[in-house]
């Protein structure tokens, strides 16, 4: 505590080592927030598989996440999208951006994006895969299955 | 930072006021508080799913049984279908490899090493997963996740995968 020379006293806390410690838990929480799960349906619950390991891809790589709840809808930030017209968009726009990375990119060829599927446990076969080859048919043919390998 | 309150040679300090400072400070904090989700560590099985092809690797004007030399069942083969049935709940109700049945997820696992392992001989270079319409995706993960863990004969992983609906009931 700094106290006043003048002859009225005043209590003055110093203010610096508060300061310190709020930048310190500003710098935390902004190193590890994601701003990028908010794109996850955290209410999913995927499947639990033993071998499925974490992959970082470093943001190197194009990835198209889709959550898919047990009834089969696209949740998209918590509301149920169309599904076809979605996927045809985001196809459109991974072929624009890979014809600009590689000028050579013919427009059927595959498209260099990954579908991440995030599909809830209790979906049919079915419905996933309606999902499938409605990506398959876009042109995408890479996929990640996304699954907690821990219940 | 600091205040500085002595006077040095009649001259004033500057005083910085940190209050607002110290406002803002804390509002930042109280949003990146407020917004911070852990999200939990999901794990992944990357798969390169084509569309349906043929079983078969036919040359073009290859005529069937023309290669004499041929004497293997599954040379020449490049697909392994894998069938899984399901019950009115999802669950898998029988599995068959070919149209061999195999009971429960460790006997697929060892069929699989022997079908597709390095020792068997075959060229299998994709799965075919016939499913049941019904059945649960945690319950078909289960069988991604055996199949995912082959090796081939090339000693690479299978990876390549496609996935068929058998028509169901309900």
């Amino acid at each position: 505590m700094s106290g006043s020379m003048n002859s009225a006293a005043s209590a003055e806390p110093n203010l610096t080592p508060m300061l310190d410690m709020v930048f310190q838990l500003i710098t935390f929480f902004m190193l590890v927030s994601n701003f990028q799960s908010a794109s996850l349906d955290l209410s999913l619950k995927l499947p639990v598989v033993g071998s499925a390991r974490p992959v970082d891809t470093e943001g190197t790589e194009d990835l198209l996440i889709l959550n898919i709840d047990s009834e089969g809808r696209l949740q998209l930030y918590g509301y149920a999208q169309d599904l076809d017209p979605y996927i045809a968009s985001e196809a459109k726009a991974s072929r624009t951006k890979a014809k600009q990375d590689n000028p050579k990119f013919k427009p059927d060829d595959d498209l260099p994006a990954t579908v991440v599927l995030r599909v809830d446990k209790q979906a049919s076969f079915k419905l996933v895969n309606k999902v499938i080859t409605t990506c398959q048919a876009k042109g995408f043919r890479k996929f990640a299955l996304k699954a907690m390998n821990k219940e | 930072m600091r205040r500085r309150r002595k006077k040095k040679g009649g001259h004033e300090s500057v005083e910085l006021n940190l209050a607002a400072m110290l406002d803002m400070a804390f509002q930042l904090l109280t949003f990146f508080i407020l917004t911070f989700k852990p999200a939990p560590i999901e794990g992944q099985i990357n798969l390169k799913l084509p569309p349906p092809q043929p079983v078969t690797n036919v040359n073009s004007g290859q005529q069937a049984g023309s290669d004499q030399q041929n004497n293997s069942a599954v040379k020449g083969l490049n697909s392994l279908v894998i069938s899984i049935f399901s019950n009115p709940g999802g669950k898998i109700a029988t599995m068959a490899i070919g149209e061999g049945t195999v009971l429960g997820l460790t006997a697929l696992e060892n069929r699989l090493k022997a079908v597709l392992g390095p020792d068997s001989g075959a060229s299998f270079d994709q799965v075919i997963i016939q499913v049941g319409s019904r059945l649960k995706y945690d319950e078909l993960m289960k069988v991604v996740d055996v199949c995912t863990r082959q090796t081939l004969a090339n000693g690479e992983k299978l990876s390549k995968l496609s996935f068929v609906e058998l028509p169901e009931d309900g």
